[in-house]
């Protein structure tokens, strides 16, 4: 109650003064010390903007007048209005004393110190970036290990499958066929919960990493089966009559003479999925592995900062660009006796 | 083992069928060893698949190859022909030599690796070994300053005489020579014809497909003139070629090519 009575008088008086300006009574310099004072007042009570009006009702200096006060009481209405984020309202108040003061630093400085804040500038990224790096780089550390283990294991297995698919024998090509026709046939998403959400119920229970590079590794095996079944088969069938009139037995042949000429066309396909692989590997977020685009998840609802995502696109294409030159190197490497 | 009486190879009743064609048909031929033997006859005729039986890069229906005296390529279970183990005919082939019309080198491998390829993955042996010679076939064809490049860098007569060189280092007894120069340019048919030449010259048994009447006359202790899967006639070159040659067929295909 007493505070509000304490308000309405000040408001009062407020008004009391606001006339007085308008009629010129209050026009000496010494009546300024009063209105800072009660100014202050209104601060304390929390009444901010009858602060500010107070403290606008100071005028501007006519030339060769004492300017002080208007300059102070301008500077306190800008820090007022930037307290309450009022930002561009507080750079027109402290604009009003450069405009008579140019060479005001104090002014100047705080009006440099709005406009940054104004701005979302390069350094508010950069403390951004700083601040999410770590555990970004921690993600995309996790992303390149599943990546370079599935490029490990998925060759092998797809060269596996690829022979038993031109195998003679009916089961083993069979088998194989199923392995790509599964594999291919169904979401990596879908197997992935399988192997780690769905084979606990049988008894078998993994660590997310090892069912992720179960996951990846027989969904790439499968697709590079094909590659390299097609591979093979593109080789010229005189290499293998060749081989084999010198005396080579199936898999001489296929180890010294065919699977070799094989490398130079396998690179752009194999390139390609495993630059899609480096891409795939984000579904393993979903069976609680923290790698790249998990941690930059993480990191967007935690801050609410799109800079985190903006990050790991950065790093997947910097990824990306890194194996697609080393894989256009090998490809170079392995086609270099073709050259004339 | 080698009685002088005892041909290199003879094939017994030889049949090969694609589908409802039979493309060699009963044939039956001894080779002695040393013998240089050429066939000729129109395309499809049946003389490179008659070739290709010799090492099972076709599997014949029926009849039965003898090498050196021995029956081979094939064995009989339950009164069913199979193929040999793979065991068996990979070492049949290492001491036959095979050179193909296209070529089929290594295009991986350097001049001198396709040539080492044969000692070194087949006949284990060591890599010095194999180099000293793999070395040596190419000085025999006249290569050995491309021993460093890869085939794609050489003509078809290089190609070709490499071709001879890798099938000679696995030291065969016996040569068949698939159209040897039907690939090449014209002018780089002597080159290949010289190399093979060189090795008649030192006793190797062959056996020649070729469409080069020339070459035939030149090299052949006997010519075989071959159509529709079967032997229409043999002899002496000459007597093949003879202007008297009464067989119309004959007379017809050679004055197509001569």
């Amino acid at each position: 109650m007493e505070v509000l009575i304490k308000y309405l008088i000040s408001r009062a008086f407020v008004a009391l003064l606001f006339l007085c300006t308008l009629t010129g009574i209050c026009s000496a310099a010494g009546d300024y010390d009063q209105l800072f004072r009660q100014s202050s007042d209104l601060m304390a009570q929390g009444d901010l903007d009858g602060a500010l009006l107070l403290l606008r009702q100071i005028p501007a200096p006519v030339a060769g007048e004492e300017a002080g006060a208007f300059v102070s009481s301008r500077m306190q209405a800008g820090r007022i209005l930037a307290s309450q984020n009022e930002t561009n309202k507080a750079i027109a108040v402290c604009q009003e004393v450069l405009k008579l003061f140019p060479d005001n630093s104090e002014a100047r400085n705080f009006v440099a110190a709005l406009k940054d804040q104004l701005k979302p500038g390069w350094h508010t990224v950069l403390a951004d970036t700083l601040r999410f790096l770590p555990s970004l780089a921690k993600g995309a550390l996790m992303t390149l290990l599943l990546v370079l283990c599935t490029m490990l294991v998925s060759p092998l297995g797809g060269l596996l499958i690829a022979l038993g698919r031109i195998s003679t024998l009916r089961p083993v090509s069979g088998v194989c066929w199923f392995i790509i026709w599964f594999f291919r046939g169904t979401p990596l998403l879908l197997q992935l919960f399988f192997i780690y959400y769905g084979l606990p119920s049988l008894g078998i229970t993994l660590s997310p990493f090892t069912s992720a590079v179960i996951g990846l590794g027989l969904n790439y095996s499968a697709y590079l089966g094909e590659i390299i079944r097609g591979a093979i088969q593109s080789i010229d069938h005189g290499q293998m009559e060749a081989a084999k009139a010198i005396g080579m037995g199936y898999g001489q042949a296929m180890r010294r003479v065919i699977i070799p000429q094989t490398y130079k066309r396998l690179m752009p396909p194999v390139g390609n999925e495993f630059i899609a692989l480096i891409k795939d590997t984000a579904l393993v977020s979903t069976i609680a592995m923290v790698e790249l685009m998990r941690a930059a998840d993480q990191l967007f609802n935690t801050y609410f900062n799109i800079t985190a995502l903006a990050l790991a696109a950065v790093i997947y294409l910097v990824l990306t660009t890194i194996f697609t030159f080393i894989f256009e190197k090998i490809e170079y490497r392995a086609g270099i006796y073709e050259q004339r | 083992m080698n009685n002088a009486d005892q041909p290199l190879l003879k094939l017994e009743n030889i049949t090969k069928r694609f589908k409802n064609l039979t493309a060699v048909n009963a044939v039956n031929l001894e080779v002695a060893t040393g013998e240089k033997l050429v066939i000729i006859g129109p395309s499809g005729s049946g003389k490179s698949t008659l070739l290709r039986s010799i090492n099972m890069l076709e599997e014949i229906e029926e009849g039965t190859i003898l090498f050196e005296g021995r029956e081979v390529g094939y064995v009989k279970h339950n009164a069913k022909r199979h193929l040999d183990h793979p065991h068996a005919i990979s070492t049949l082939r290492a001491e036959i030599g095979m050179v193909f019309q296209h070529f089929h080198l290594f295009p991986h491998m350097t001049v001198l690796g396709n040539v080492m390829e044969g000692p070194l993955t087949v006949q284990r042996k060591s890599a010095a070994e194999a180099r000293t010679i793999a070395t040596d076939m190419l000085i025999k064809v006249g290569l050995s300053d491309k021993r460093d490049v890869f085939p794609a860098t050489l003509s078809g007569g290089q190609k070709q005489r490499v071709a001879i060189a890798r099938a000679l280092a696995m030291r065969p007894k016996l040569m068949l020579f698939d159209e040897p120069t039907s690939a090449l340019d014209p002018e780089l048919v002597g080159e290949v014809f010289d190399t093979i030449h060189t090795l008649a010259d030192e006793g190797m048994t062959m056996i020649i497909v070729t469409h080069h009447m020339g070459f035939a006359r030149e090299l052949a202790d006997r010519v075989i003139f071959m159509e529709s899967g079967n032997f229409l006639a043999q002899g002496t070159a000459d007597e093949l070629f003879s202007k008297g040659q009464d067989n119309e067929r004959i007379r017809g295909f050679l004055n197509r090519l001569l």
